[in-house]
């Protein structure tokens, strides 16, 4: 269906672009190369830029043509001049040659070149770190030396960045410590493949921290009742435990079953609303350990559960949970994604071609400006001709007198 | 995310004649304003196979550029059409075969 689509739009790409080159009319070339972005513009919807695709009809399609019409208009142009005497007669045999070499050596590229289209179309592994470990109250985390969250407080996530495939040492600090000079507090390898998005969250105790990778889903879900839940399990003392909707362990509340200490669950769909929470011990005794009362799960949106223990001076201790929201990213393409990449990496190139634009309006002003400036002069010329040209014209002058213009 | 229905290869193979085309057509008509619009056709040619492979690596990088080549391609065609109605005044034509500014 979508190769059909291609086909056809593509066909129409093609044809328009031949007309546009062949047509004697140039207001016709330009109506034609209009319909010829139309079809680019579609076919940026289909690659997933709907963005650019409007961008393409209102920009290109709109302003830019609006502007060769209005010249072609101005100049009378429509009427091309009878082209059967080229200056250079050579060139047309040349032009046909040379495209048709670029042709099979683009087609010899293409072909050999063995892109490969079976790989999935999906975006750069995304990280981000969790600090939830027990009287660390502030963590520095590195990934093959490079920091990726610094000063991170209990309970606290950092943002979603980028990184690059690959396998990396994961290292996490005490704030402000030096990783050429410190040893960590804990380490651990991971491979970053494309499309993750890992929470990097730290548990345990200072003493013993463990290092726990929660796979997450960043798309969201289907349903709008329902939000996506990853649960890491940071209770020491419980080997195994079971997240429970409401007070009572019945199986049909059961949300998250046998999560090991220091383990990751599977992204899980929960649905949303005002809920209790229990957290059961698995094994042997099973107990209701802990209730997190009247917790408002929102729609829509990505959660990370960590439940840990916090031990006081005094060796009493609390459970903690903590619900980390993973933001929905921008759909690749969109409108918000695209802003997103354009404001976060590339200020510098947008402002140079913002900058561009500003040369390019004062230069179309410039030229304008000079054809008035010498129409001024010439103008002026006319009202007081030089004392030669007032002269009477005699015979014996008339020889010598040129107009000069 | 299912893998695309249609191939990288054929778009950007689609890019190359559209290319190929705003080529033919700088190369070989004579109309100023023909020129400069077969110029637009390569551009957009350009934007094609960089949207292409964007999806392709699942990376908006590409996608930035065919906005920053929409934005170039604005200023070229405001100084350019500005250029063209200059040469037209003092020339009467905008043929570029009778163009040549330094034989005089």
């Amino acid at each position: 269906m979508e190769l059909t689509l291609f086909i056809i739009v593509g066909a129409i790409a093609v044809l328009s672009a031949v007309l546009m080159l062949i047509s004697q009319n140039a207001v016709h070339s330009a109506l034609f190369l209009v319909l010829n972005f139309a079809c680019i513009a579609f076919f940026f919807l289909m690659l997933s830029a709907a963005f650019l695709a409007m961008v393409q009809i209102v920009v290109y399609a709109g302003a830019i043509m609006v502007l060769f019409l209005f010249v072609i208009m101005l100049l009378g142009a429509e009427r091309l001049y009878p082209e059967q005497h080229p200056r250079f007669p050579w060139m047309v045999p040349a032009a046909v040659i040379l495209a048709m070499v670029f042709l099979v050596a683009v087609s010899l590229a293409i072909i050999q070149g063995e892109v490969d289209i079976t790989e999935r179309a999906v975006a750069q592994p995304y990280i981000r770190v969790v600090n939830a470990v027990d009287q660390l109250e502030a963590a520095d985390v590195y990934l093959d030396g490079e920091r990726s969250a610094s000063d991170l407080g209990y309970g606290e996530a950092s943002e979603f960045t980028i990184w690059d495939r690959g396998r990396y040492d994961v290292a996490v600090y005490e704030s402000g410590a030096d990783p050429d000079t410190e040893a960590p507090l804990t380490t651990s390898k991971v491979d970053l493949n494309r499309g993750e998005a890992i929470s990097f969250t730290a548990v345990g105790t200072r003493a013993d921290p463990q290092l726990v990778i929660a796979n997450e889903d960043l798309s969201g879900t289907d349903r709008s009742d329902a939000l996506r839940v990853t649960v890491v399990n940071g209770m020491r003392s419980v080997q195994m435990i079971d997240v429970v909707r409401g007070t009572d362990a019945d199986e049909s509340a059961v949300l998250i079953d046998d999560l090991a200490y220091g383990a990751a669950s599977n992204p899980t769909t929960v649905d949303s609303g005002l809920t209790d929470l229990s957290v059961f011990s698995e094994g042997v005794r099973r107990d209701r350990l802990v209730t997190f009362e009247d917790r408002e799960l929102a729609p829509e949106q990505g959660q990370l559960w960590v439940f840990s223990t916090r031990y006081q001076a005094d060796n009493s201790f609390e459970d903690v949970f903590l619900a980390l929201e993973t933001n929905e990213l921008p759909a690749f393409g969109s409108p918000a994604a695209v802003g997103l990449t354009l404001f976060a990496r590339y200020v510098l190139p947008m402002e140079m071609v913002a900058l561009v634009l500003l040369v390019a309006m004062i230069g179309t002003l410039i030229l304008t400006k000079d054809m008035v400036g010498t129409r001024r002069v010439v103008r002026r010329r006319l009202a007081n001709p030089p004392a030669e040209l007032q002269a009477p014209v005699t015979p014996e002058t008339a020889s010598h007198t040129t107009i000069e213009g | 995310m299912q893998p695309p229905e249609v191939a990288t290869e054929l778009f950007v193979l689609l890019s190359a004649i559209l290319f190929i085309l705003g080529t033919l057509g700088v190369l070989l008509r004579r109309n100023a304003i023909l020129v400069f619009m077969s110029i637009e056709l390569m551009l957009n040619a350009a934007n094609l196979a960089l949207a292409a492979f964007a999806r392709q690596w699942g990376n908006l990088d590409g996608q930035i550029l065919i906005f920053f080549v929409m934005t170039i391609a604005a200023a070229e065609v405001a100084v350019g059409l500005a250029l063209i109605v200059a040469i037209f005044r003092t020339k009467k034509s905008i043929n570029i075969d009778e163009l040549h500014l330094f034989r005089h």
